[in-house]
């Protein structure tokens, strides 16, 4: 989530691969535990963060090197990816094919293994904050406003300047590192990956977070996941098969009544009381 | 050296030429005016010179450098700054974010990232808002101001980076009297710090300020001189001015 929201709603790059992105990051964590005897959470994130910041670059510099693409090149590109990446994790024998790969043994930090569910929760709360504490620097940082000045107009940038390519690739890369984190953390507090957990389903879901949330903020989204999860799991029991329609309905209306999401709301509501009030 | 060379430069849209074999140039400190109808080739010109679209013939010279192919962040970065027709600034951010935006455009990330520059740029915004009337509005929303502060704002962001050659489009449209004379002082103070190449409809305030006046007519320039000369100029009066 903290990853499209710094793509799309700092930088203004609308990406569909974090999902793809995500998986990289759990199927290495995957590959390493089924390959050697390595279980270090030091260094199974900082094989992610790698392996993340290499499918960031090249993905980036396909992407964004040379003229401007719009807006609507780079959804179809990282859908592809996506869709290509759940593909390849069906299929693929070397990563379990449908089955994924179970099985992923417990994280161990200063050789302490880290079993308990509180332990687990504590190591991933631990490296959310951090992560978003990085995030909220970026964003406060001279180089926020230089991701909101592409964002808000990539060519009057260039005018003034900025190299639009070049920042564009840093902030794909990093919000690409920050999605391989979660897929790390993901295999190791739920000991499996699959690709169920690399696809589609899972970037529409971020990027709705994130909608719903309000684009160009870290706690509307936040928000909106919390509230989205904590209904998800009773409304897939009691409407299974309308559940997912209602999501989507729910999607629309946001983009129509809440363009800004649910941190605009207030706003939204003072404004039309101030309007009332002074007809 | 002059500050600026355009020589031959043609602009062909398909079968289209849009800008025919046109040549200008523009001195140090100079101000000079490009005039012309509706459709005459104005803009693509001065899109030719600033990178946004890219001549099919001739050369473009920067201070002696060819920028012709470059693109629009290199010419920036050689010296050269716009101003749209319609002021392309950040509405959503405050007028200090905006400047602070334009002054930190050649930055390199790093030194972004570090808030290096933070109390550098504070000084010389401080200045430019005084300068272009904005300093009442440093903490406001651009969308807040009016039309013509918007242009202000985008000619203050256009010149917070010190260019060698300040490019305006149409810079008094939509202006009251008022702010196209305050507007006409702002442009004769830039011009002591670089050349001006202005793009107008606005013949009287074109006269008023240029040193020099050059007249597009179907994509060639039909006359080149001051605002007297372009006066007398038959081939203007006969195209041109009788059209006012």
């Amino acid at each position: 989530m903290l990853s499209v929201e710094m793509c799309w709603g700092q930088a203004g790059i609308f990406t569909f691969g974090q999902a793809a992105l995500f998986g990289l990051g759990g199927y290495t964590v995957g590959l390493i535990t089924k390959n050697s005897s390595i279980t270090d959470i030091g260094v199974l994130l900082l094989m992610a963060i790698v392996i993340g910041a290499v499918a960031g670059l090249i993905i980036g510099i396909f992407l964004f090197s040379g003229k401007r693409v719009g807006e609507l090149y780079v959804v179809l590109v990282t859908l592809a990816i996506s869709y290509i990446f759940e593909r390849l994790a069906n299929s693929w024998t070397v990563l379990g094919s449908g089955n994924g790969i179970p099985g992923i043994p417990s994280p161990t930090l200063f050789g302490m293994e880290i079993k308990s569910i509180i332990g687990l929760f504590i190591l991933a709360f631990t490296v959310f904050a951090l992560i978003l504490f990085i995030c909220i620097f970026l964003v406060n940082s001279q180089f926020g406003l230089t991701m909101n000045a592409v964002r808000d107009d990539e060519e009057r940038a260039e005018f003034f300047g900025y190299k639009r390519s070049r920042i564009q690739i840093v902030v794909f890369v990093f919000a690409a590192v920050l999605a391989s984190i979660g897929g790390a953390l993901f295999a190791v507090t739920e000991s499996f990956v699959s690709s169920s957990m690399t696809g589609l389903g899972l970037s529409t879901t971020i990027v709705l977070w994130v909608v719903l949330g309000g684009r160009g903020t870290f706690f509307g989204p936040l928000i909106a996941l919390a509230v989205l999860q904590a209904v998800n799991t009773k409304m897939q029991e009691v409407l299974p098969s309308l559940w997912p329609i209602l999501v989507g309905l729910l999607l629309v209306l946001a983009m129509i009544f809440l363009p800004k999401g649910l941190m605009s709301l207030p706003a939204t509501i003072r404004e039309s009381l101030r309007k009332k009030s002074s007809v | 050296m002059k500050l600026l060379e355009v020589n031959s430069v043609t602009k062909k849209f398909g079968a289209l030429t849009a800008v025919d074999k046109a040549s200008i140039f523009i001195n140090q400190n100079e101000i000079v005016g490009l005039i012309g109808p509706n459709g005459s080739g104005k803009s693509t010109l001065l899109h030719t010179v600033c990178g946004r679209t890219i001549a099919t013939e001739g050369q473009i010279l920067l201070q002696g450098l060819d920028i012709t192919k470059q693109d629009p962040q290199d010419r920036a970065i050689a010296g050269m700054a716009i101003k749209f027709q319609l002021a392309r600034i950040y509405l959503e951010k405050t007028v200090r974010e905006n400047l602070l935006i334009s002054l930190q455009a050649k930055e390199t990330i790093w030194s972004q990232l570090r808030n290096k520059s933070l109390a550098k740029f504070e000084e010389k915004i401080t200045t430019l808002a005084d300068e272009f009337q904005l300093a009442d509005y440093l903490n406001e929303f651009a969308k807040s101001l009016s039309h013509g502060q918007q242009q202000w704002l985008e000619i203050a962001m256009a010149m917070a980076s010190d260019p060698i050659l300040l490019l305006l489009d149409e810079p008094t449209a939509g202006m009251s009297p008022k702010e196209r004379a305050d507007t006409a002082i702002l442009i004769k103070k830039a011009s002591k710090k670089c050349g001006v190449l202005i793009v107008e409809h606005d013949l009287d305030f074109i006269k008023e300020i240029c040193d020099r006046i050059s007249v597009l007519h179907q994509g060639n320039i039909i006359a080149t001189g001051t605002s007297a000369e372009i006066e007398k100029d038959p081939k203007v009066k006969e195209v041109y001015l009788t059209r006012v």
